[in-house]
């Protein structure tokens, strides 16, 4: 972020200060255009942005407070950044307190929500926490590199590990409850989930044919299950292809998937 | 569009199974079908994908044969392993014909996830049997 009108001749001992300085004096202009009702909606709008770049860097010194705990560190920016535009919605100039100040307790309440929904189905050992981690970076990178997802024996020798740990760790994969993607925002101003972020146009499923009997099925479902689902077995896209365009790990939209058709056979057979 | 034929058929393997597991016919079971098509097909090398498409093809390959069984039958899962395929036939004991439901999701996703799935009655179990022929690995890498 360069700051063209900040002073030449600072003794270079105090380049941090003052950058934290710069980073408050640069915070409270934009608060103020973004208070401020004579603007224009672009003006705040664009000063709420800034803001939000602004600050990005508390959020990355919270976020890896908690690293090394099961998350990558990436999610946990991920959901401390919500926090922080929550921060910035509910900031009041009047109170006289920095914003980093109030920011700070919201952005790691973000955080620890997040630990909280994402816990483990059952006990699973910090090892293979680790590996399940380690799993789904590396078969990110050789799915782009190889142009398909990896085997076990490529991802054991990228980790350089055996092949019955890749096992061991697949299996632990499916014992990880999650819900990021589709547990609702239950906080009052209800910010929307990850996937209601990401976008959720149709583009490209609504030349997809479907079966007119299963058409009430899957208008019973989630649109963001029914997305997953109907690339998966309507458009015939891989998983990995899946987990490319809609920007999760390739483990979780294989569990995505499978929790989706259990909830489905469960509706099914209650219908009977 | 190109999509799997949903009038697939997948012949009946002949010869002995290569793995074969037997739990009784309840759904709580399924779960160890799945985890042991899974260990499979990674012990076969498959991609992530396939092993994963596999688990979750076996998943409701029980689903449709387990509505089917008699009362305290076993259900079981065959596997015949080469690195170019694998065949499963799920099986629960019935005594009534059956015939796949072509029009239900259950029939869609199995044939989207295998390249071949048919339902049968040999006159004494219905059999799901699906093949799957796993992506290639391109070579020299």
């Amino acid at each position: 972020m360069s700051s063209p009108d900040l002073p030449s001749d600072l003794p270079p001992d105090e380049p941090r200060r003052t950058a934290l300085e710069e980073t408050r004096r640069r915070s409270g202009l934009l608060f103020a255009v973004l208070t401020d009702p004579e603007r224009s909606q672009a003006e705040r709008d664009q000063a709420r942005d800034d803001l939000v770049h602004l600050h990005l860097a508390l959020v990355e010194h919270c976020a890896r407070r908690f690293r090394n705990r099961g998350e990558p560190y990436e999610d946990l920016v991920q959901v401390g950044t919500i926090g922080l535009i929550k921060s910035i919605d509910r900031f009041d100039l009047e109170r006289g307190v920095e914003f980093s100040t109030y920011a700070t307790p919201t952005i790691i309440g973000e955080i620890k929500r997040y630990f909280r929904d994402k816990g483990w189905a059952i006990r699973v050992p910090r090892r293979l926490q680790e590996l399940r981690m380690r799993i789904g970076a590396v078969s990110a990178e050789l799915t782009q590199t190889l142009g398909r997802s990896p085997t076990p024996r490529e991802l054991a020798e990228a980790i350089g590990c055996s092949v019955e740990e890749i096992v061991e760790g697949l299996e632990s994969a499916n014992a990880y409850a999650t819900l990021s993607l589709d547990a609702g925002d239950d906080s009052e101003d209800g910010a929307g989930t990850m996937l209601d972020a990401i976008g959720m146009e149709d583009e490209g499923l609504e030349h997809v044919e479907i079966r007119e009997s299963l058409k009430p099925l899957l208008e019973r479902l989630e649109p963001r299950e029914k997305r997953i689902l109907m690339l998966r077995f309507f458009k015939n896209m891989t998983q990995s292809q899946i987990a490319e365009e809609i920007g999760v790990s390739q483990m979780h939209v294989s569990r995505l998937l499978n929790r989706t058709l259990d909830q489905l056979r469960v509706s099914l057979q209650q219908q009977e | 569009m190109t999509q799997s034929p949903l009038t697939a058929d997948a012949p009946r393997a002949s010869g002995r199974a290569d793995v074969e597991v037997r739990v009784p016919a309840d759904g709580a079971y399924v779960s160890v079908l799945r985890t042991t098509t899974a260990g499979l097909a990674a012990r076969l090398d498959f991609t992530l994908d396939d092993v994963e498409d596999l688990r979750i093809a076996v998943g409701e390959a029980c689903a449709v044969v387990l509505p089917e069984a008699t009362d305290a039958g076993d259900l079981t899962a065959a596997f015949w392993l080469s690195a170019q395929r694998i065949h499963i036939e799920v099986s629960v004991p019935t005594d009534h014909e059956v015939s796949p439901d072509e029009d239900s999701f259950a029939w869609q996703v199995l044939t989207t996830l295998a390249d071949e799935a048919g339902l049968t009655f040999d006159g004494t179990r219905c059999v799901l049997a699906l093949t799957h022929h796993p992506t290639p690995l391109e070579t020299g890498r």
